[in-house]
């Protein structure tokens, strides 16, 4: 009993196909082929081109253990060129000879149906494609790309297959009508996939009879393409971070120096009277303001500030930088040292 | 057992020992002089294994009887330049062939040509184009296949060139 056809594999794909984010990746793979962080440049020749390995690809047909053969261009105003795509499946009279299918072209492109593109942006506004990150040796910084709106264009295309028997129009029919089951069928241009409509199906076979008979049937495709210039991308420079390195030579240890002040905000501030010492003057090197903690040996002094009488046993001296002070004492005992103290808070 | 009805038109000036003369005359000319030589391929329709609905064989299927050299008179149209219907493909276009053949000769070698059966011609020695038969010319009774309205003498055979694809003889 035959198995059916749907429920067999032709053949077993040994590389599992790629899903979800796997294959996101694998698309971006596929724009940045060739090391560029923009799309390439879709042209008029580039969808030309992804129409012909559309027809050699998706279309293929195989008769009698032969694939039909096609001609691999868009037949021009040079007819040498169609000698030499065709050089393989040549008669004696150097026609090409049946089966062969060809691709024909409508010269003029027209401004594209694809709903997805028609007048949306006006003016070529440039938007924002990728920040790609830049490194010279010195900074680290951004290159914003940005790209304008593709421009949308329908080329028209004929695809005929010229043979001479039935079999073999039956074959394209049915892989054309299998391709285009959902009206529309996707061709893939430098990592962007374009869509492909199929039109109308007719039929230019040679019949009469006192010619030789052949048959060309002709698929109308519309191609909804579309045209991404690389001249139009813009390059430009974003942040930037510059990394400064200083080298230091640690080779000669320098002393630590002292503050003075060690501590900013208060401190003590003594005054040794040795014996026989009654006043002392002194340059200060501060604002502050010093207030009286205690003394030892001493019964009274006297303040002068620049040589200003300030006061006797004044409790909180006022003092600003570079003010001379003198504080004059009167010992309780002359045989021994004095000492005044003052807590200093500086202002 | 076929009946046989004498042909007696003409006959005051002209029977059937004039006709047979004309004609050894022209085949002298025809075959003699110019010996141009056809090489027919008839078609075994019986071997031949075609496709029970469009009646196609595949490539190198046609089966044929042992080929027959004619000789007659051969004339070839000039070809034609043009595109293949629509599209961009330009090729030379064989003409067609006529090919004028004695009834007698045909009798002789007991052939028969039929739509649809093949044609060699030699070009040159290398080169073999093959037609294939459009008009085997079996309706000869019109005046200028009849001989003076005597009675039809050759048939007129119009072939169209065949691809390789379809058939390339032996």
């Amino acid at each position: 009993m035959p198995l059916p056809r749907t429920q067999v594999k032709p053949t077993l794909p040994l590389v599992p196909q790629k899903t979800l984010y796997a294959r996101r990746e694998q698309l971006l793979e596929y724009i940045n082929k060739d090391g560029t962080y923009l799309p390439k440049s879709v042209l008029h020749a580039d969808l030309d081109r992804g129409m012909l390995d559309f027809v050699k690809g998706d279309l293929k047909v195989v008769t009698a253990g032969k694939i039909v053969p096609m001609v691999d261009i868009i037949v021009t105003t040079q007819n040498w060129s169609q000698y030499v795509e065709t050089a393989q499946f040549i008669d004696l009279d150097n026609n090409p000879s049946p089966p062969f299918i060809t691709v024909v072209r409508s010269p003029e492109v027209k401004f594209g149906t694809n709903p997805s593109l028609q007048y949306t942006i006006p003016n070529r506004k440039q938007f924002y494609y990728a920040s790609v990150p830049t490194w010279n040796g010195n900074e680290q910084g951004m290159d914003i790309y940005t790209i304008p709106q593709p421009v949308p264009v329908d080329i028209n295309y004929s695809v005929k297959i010229i043979c001479n028997r039935m079999r073999e129009l039956n074959e394209l029919n049915k892989i054309t009508m299998q391709k285009f089951s959902s009206r529309q069928a996707y061709t893939f241009i430098k990592g962007q996939y374009v869509p492909i409509v199929l039109n109308n199906v007719s039929d230019e076979s040679q019949m009469q009879i006192e010619n030789r008979k052949y048959y060309i049937q002709n698929y109308d495709f519309t191609m909804l393409g579309y045209l991404i210039d690389e001249t139009e991308f813009e390059v430009k420079p974003a942040i930037a971070r510059v990394l400064q390195v200083f080298e230091i030579n640690t080779s000669v240890l320098k002393k630590k120096k002292n503050q003075y002040p060690e501590n900013p905000d208060t401190f003590l501030t003594n005054f040794l009277y040795v014996v026989g010492n009654d006043i002392l003057i002194e340059r200060i090197d501060f604002t502050a303001d010093m207030s009286f903690v205690k003394s030892t040996n001493i019964s009274s002094y006297d303040v002068y500030i620049n040589n200003d009488y300030f006061g006797t046993n004044v409790q909180r001296i006022q003092i600003t930088t570079n003010d001379v002070l003198k504080i004059e004492v009167v010992k309780d005992d002359n045989t021994k040292s004095g000492l005044i103290e003052f807590d200093s808070k500086l202002v | 057992m076929q009946k046989l009805v004498p042909i007696t038109r003409l006959g005051k000036f002209f029977g059937g020992e004039d006709y047979a003369l004309d004609i050894g005359m022209g085949e002298e000319w025809l075959l003699g002089d110019m010996n141009f030589t056809v090489i027919l391929y008839r078609i075994d329709r019986y071997k031949t294994k075609k496709d029970d609905v469009y009646g196609e064989v595949l490539e190198d299927g046609i089966q044929f009887m042992a080929p027959v050299e004619l000789k007659g008179l051969v004339q070839v149209m000039a070809p034609q330049n043009k595109l293949l219907g629509n599209s961009k493909i330009k090729q030379d276009e064989p003409g067609n062939m006529k090919f004028s053949v004695y009834q007698k000769t045909l009798d002789d070698m007991d052939v028969n040509i039929f739509m649809g059966d093949y044609l060699g011609y030699y070009e040159t020695e290398d080169r073999v184009r093959y037609y294939t038969i459009i008009d085997d010319g079996l309706v000869k009774s019109d005046n200028k296949h009849t001989y003076g309205g005597y009675k039809p003498f050759y048939r007129t055979v119009t072939a169209t060139y065949v691809s390789e694809n379809e058939f390339r003889g032996i």
